[in-house]
């Protein structure tokens, strides 16, 4: 396991450049899980309420990306 | 702004998108025109080593809230068309005004740099500080390099 250090960042540009990485982190995360949840058999409006969005939100973010992978 | 790009110019802005595609970015930043530009020979810099650059300010900067980067080797999921956000639009407008500040008609590879290098903050001038790579230094040598083509 690696530590976790809980201490918050002492300088706002360390602060500010880790919710860009998160951001971007959590992005990616979706992007996969997503695909992944269509793969295992998950129908939109049950990724929706995961991610609490609308079913609307999930579809236009994600369904052109996905159709593209043939799912 | 385009019809000033010189063809080099706006290959490193196509090529910028290559690089934020094969990275699974949703946006082309900044740092995927640093990218591009990397690749290309007058500017003195190294493509892998600006990208391990990149790789290491994302890690230290999730480390800052003690988030450890390798426990999410998240897979890249393929991307729709990457869209260009805002810290590359900031850089192609301060392209553009390096190059009508030093009243050059058009806008090259090398005036694309000094747009990406003109960041006092943000990703990629974090990156190179953490490569030891000199903004200012690289940013005179950009300029010479212009002077001379």
């Amino acid at each position: 396991m690696p530590t976790i250090d809980l201490d918050l960042p002492r300088d706002p540009a360390d602060g500010l450049a880790a919710v860009v990485e998160l951001r971007r982190l959590a992005d990616r995360l979706e992007d996969a899980e997503v695909v992944r949840a269509l793969q295992d058999g998950w129908t939109w409006a049950l990724i929706a309420e995961a991610l609490g969005v609308t079913r609307q939100a999930v579809h236009k973010k994600h369904a052109k990306r996905v159709k593209e992978l043939g799912l | 702004m385009f019809e000033r790009f010189t063809r080099d110019a706006r290959a490193v802005v196509k090529d910028a998108d290559g690089e934020a595609r094969r990275l699974g970015s949703r946006t082309i930043e900044a740092e995927h025109m640093l990218l591009a530009l990397a690749r290309r020979e007058p500017f003195g810099l190294d493509h892998d080593e600006v990208l391990r650059a990149l790789e290491a300010e994302r890690e230290r900067s999730l480390m800052a809230v003690g988030i450890s980067a390798g426990d999410f080797a998240v897979p890249a999921a393929p991307v729709t068309p990457p869209k260009m956000a805002a810290s590359a639009k900031v850089a192609l407008e301060r392209s553009l005004r390096a190059s009508v500040a030093r009243s050059d008609r058009r806008i090259a590879a090398g005036h694309l740099l000094l747009g990406v290098l003109a960041a006092e903050t943000g990703t990629v001038p974090r990156a190179l500080a953490l490569a030891d790579i000199d903004r200012d230094e690289l940013r005179t040598r950009t300029a010479a390099w212009l002077d001379r083509s």
